[in-house]
């Protein structure tokens, strides 16, 4: 209860003219930033910083935890609609969200799902927040290196086995992507490898350009066959908000999902680096284990519900060891962790004590960040919508703009360029041939964490792998790690042997 | 051999590069040191190890899929991205952009000079007004730029 007075307090902070018109900005310029393929939370919470250099130090940070998290939200559209995911936990999104709005035509629905399921991961996130913050962040560190890398690992085999027709090509693009993340800089030596002399390779192959590419470009050469053969879907499109209303049919397929997922991404938000991308992969990856009204990946509202709910959840977790121990959950969280410091705050167990009304006012504003947000995107969906209707004859040439003006303004050079055309023809190459992107672009994002975590725990235990067994939190991920690679083989053995048996 | 075509050729590449990662794994950047432990390569090696495995067991098992076929008219648009990459450093990013739409609607789509415009005018303005007023990038101005300013 006295964590509820507390945030009644926060919300009395928070109620002021220019607060809330900061936290409508934020939430604003959260949504737009969200929505622009290849600039990103991180990117876009850093280049906003110094505008909020002029307000007091609560004004700037609701301004910037209302952009963070709106960002989330913004993430989505460009997913649904084009196919290209604004930001790496939009891709997920992107799976069930585009076939949704251009197959079934129903783009409406589809960004009214990730909106609702966004709303409602994020509440459940924050009223975990307020109640257990402190609590959650103490949990997080008890993952060390051997948790993490076990928990990493569930998410990369979750993905890699349960995505697309084939468990083996799955695996094959799973596989393929953590090499690719392994070319640059080792993580922990510094040592340039597997760059072959290549200055360029030296810095790695960079993650926007090269998920705009697998995702965007690809879709860009599968549109010149589809662009003469529009289906009626993109263009009956209902171009107003009650036209985009979800049925009660459609709540109900998005609340359980939502819920779960709210649970599941709040947790992994609190884990140190894990952050909404992680929470988004492992949100859809368990919706796998339950019961969907239309398979996964072909338009299914339980998809979109399930990857969008989890990473807002995330998001507001990752603010529990943000702000309980000061450790940053996220880049994000780092340039965010730097705004506090910037005004004099230092993040940490005493931060609830000593200035109260700056930590409570910060988390009512995510609650008000997450009502605007909500607001401001279903009143744009409209507008949005008007996107599907214009032809795909003019949707080639606007979309390989904005590839190409994406992946460059990441990098600021045309290696950036280069390598977003490189993995178009990649992700058209796979895709033609059935392989699914999606395990690929999640391998390569977490592949330099999973690798981290592995050799500290290694070098932790002296080469034993004992230490992946050694806690409760490891045996447990390790058991669901098992059951996750075994259970498609059982399956089969159990399929060939029941069609080898004569039927009685 | 008719049947021969990407689907097997997907996990011949994925098992070319597992064999590259291996060999300048264990060659170059080792895989294990007594004192240290784990080295560069130890987990990249491992996984090449394995995506070497399952590229064999995928190359086994697409003889039994379709072949998928490859419009030309799709090659189009990486012909044309390739374009836009090659002409960026001739005369600059947003002039290729710009030259790409107008080509692209005027000669491809054969869309009327009205239509290209408004929509030539409308993707210069989001490219401008995002990327380089509100976020300052600065984009590449190309080599006959530079000659001209000397």
């Amino acid at each position: 209860m006295e964590n509820l007075q507390l945030l009644l307090g926060g919300f009395a902070t928070v109620f002021t003219m220019q607060n809330v018109l900061a936290c409508l900005l934020g939430a604003i310029l959260g949504l737009i930033v969200g929505a622009m393929p290849g600039i990103g939370s991180l990117a876009g919470v850093a280049l906003l910083l110094p505008l909020t250099y002029k307000f007091n130090p609560t004004t700037a940070i609701i301004m910037l935890g209302a952009l963070y998290y709106a960002n989330m939200y913004g993430g989505a559209f460009s997913a649904i609609l084009l196919n290209i995911p604004g930001d790496s936990p939009a891709v997920m999104t992107a799976l069930d969200g585009y076939p949704m709005a251009t197959k079934k035509g129903r783009p409406g629905q589809a960004l009214f799902t990730a909106n609702m399921a966004s709303c409602i991961g994020g509440t459940i996130g924050m009223i975990i927040l307020t109640f257990m913050g402190p609590a959650l962040a103490e949990v997080g560190l008890r993952f060390g290196p051997a948790e993490m890398a076990v928990l990493l690992l569930v998410a990369m085999t979750s993905i890699g086995w349960l995505v697309g027709e084939n468990p083996t090509k799955g695996v094959v693009v799973t596989m393929l992507g953590i090499v690719l993340a392994s070319i640059g800089m080792d993580t922990l030596t510094g040592s340039p490898r597997y760059n072959f002399g290549n200055l360029q390779l030296m810095g790695g192959i960079p993650f926007i350009p090269f998920v705009i590419g697998t995702v965007g470009f690809a879709q860009v050469i599968q549109l010149m066959e589809e662009r003469y053969k529009e289906t009626d879907a993109r263009v009956d499109a209902k171009l107003t908000i009650r036209g985009s209303m979800l049925t009660r049919h459609d709540f109900r397929r998005l609340l359980p999902p939502a819920l779960r997922s709210g649970f599941l991404g709040t947790f992994v938000g609190v884990l140190p680096g894990a952050g909404a991308t992680t929470g988004a992969f492992l949100g859809y990856a368990a919706q796998k284990a339950f019961k969907s009204e239309e398979p996964l990946g072909s338009g299914a509202i339980e998809g979109i519900a399930s990857c969008e709910a989890a990473n807002n959840a995330a998001a507001a977790g990752s603010f529990a060891p943000l702000l309980a121990l000061g450790i940053p959950g996220s880049g994000t969280g780092a340039v965010l962790l730097g705004g506090l410091m910037m005004w004099g705050l230092n993040p940490g167990p005493l931060l609830f004590s000593k200035s109260p009304d700056f930590a409570w006012g910060l988390i009512a504003s995510l609650y008000l960040a997450n009502i605007l947000t909500l607001i401001i995107a279903i009143g744009v969906i409209p507008f949005l919508i008007k996107i599907l209707s214009v032809p795909l004859k003019y949707m080639v040439p606007c979309i390989t703009v904005v590839c190409i003006v994406g992946s460059y303004s990441t990098s600021n050079s045309m290696y950036g360029v280069l390598v977003m055309l490189l993995s178009g023809v990649l992700g058209y190459i796979l895709n033609k041939n059935k392989y699914s992107t999606a395990p690929m672009l999640l391998s390569f994002v977490l592949a330099p964490m999973l690798e981290s975590n592995i050799r500290k725990a290694f070098i932790a235990s002296r080469g034993s792998v004992a230490i992946f067994f050694s806690s409760a939190i490891c045996q447990v991920l390790m058991l669901v790690f098992f059951v996750i690679i075994f259970t498609p083989v059982f399956k089969a053995i159990l399929k060939k042997f029941k069609k080898g048996k004569p039927t009685a | 051999m008719s049947k021969f075509g990407s689907k097997q050729l997907i996990p011949l590449g994925t098992s070319a590069l597992a064999v590259i990662w291996i060999v300048a794994g264990l060659k170059k950047y080792g895989f294990w040191e007594s004192v240290k432990g784990p080295t560069p390569a130890f987990v990249p090696t491992i996984i090449a190890w394995l995506m070497l495995a399952v590229s064999i067991l995928a190359f086994a098992q697409s003889f039994k899929e379709a072949k998928p076929d490859y419009p030309p008219a799709n090659w189009m648009a990486v012909l044309a991205g390739f374009s836009i990459f090659a002409c960026s450093f001739l005369i600059g990013m947003l002039p290729s952009l710009a030259v790409y739409v107008i080509v692209w609607l005027r000669v491809i789509e054969k869309t009327p000079w009205k239509t290209t415009l408004i929509t030539f005018a409308v993707i210069m303005a989001i490219v401008y007004g995002t990327f380089v007023l509100w976020l300052g990038v600065l984009f590449p101005q190309g080599l006959l730029f530079d000659l001209i300013l000397g």
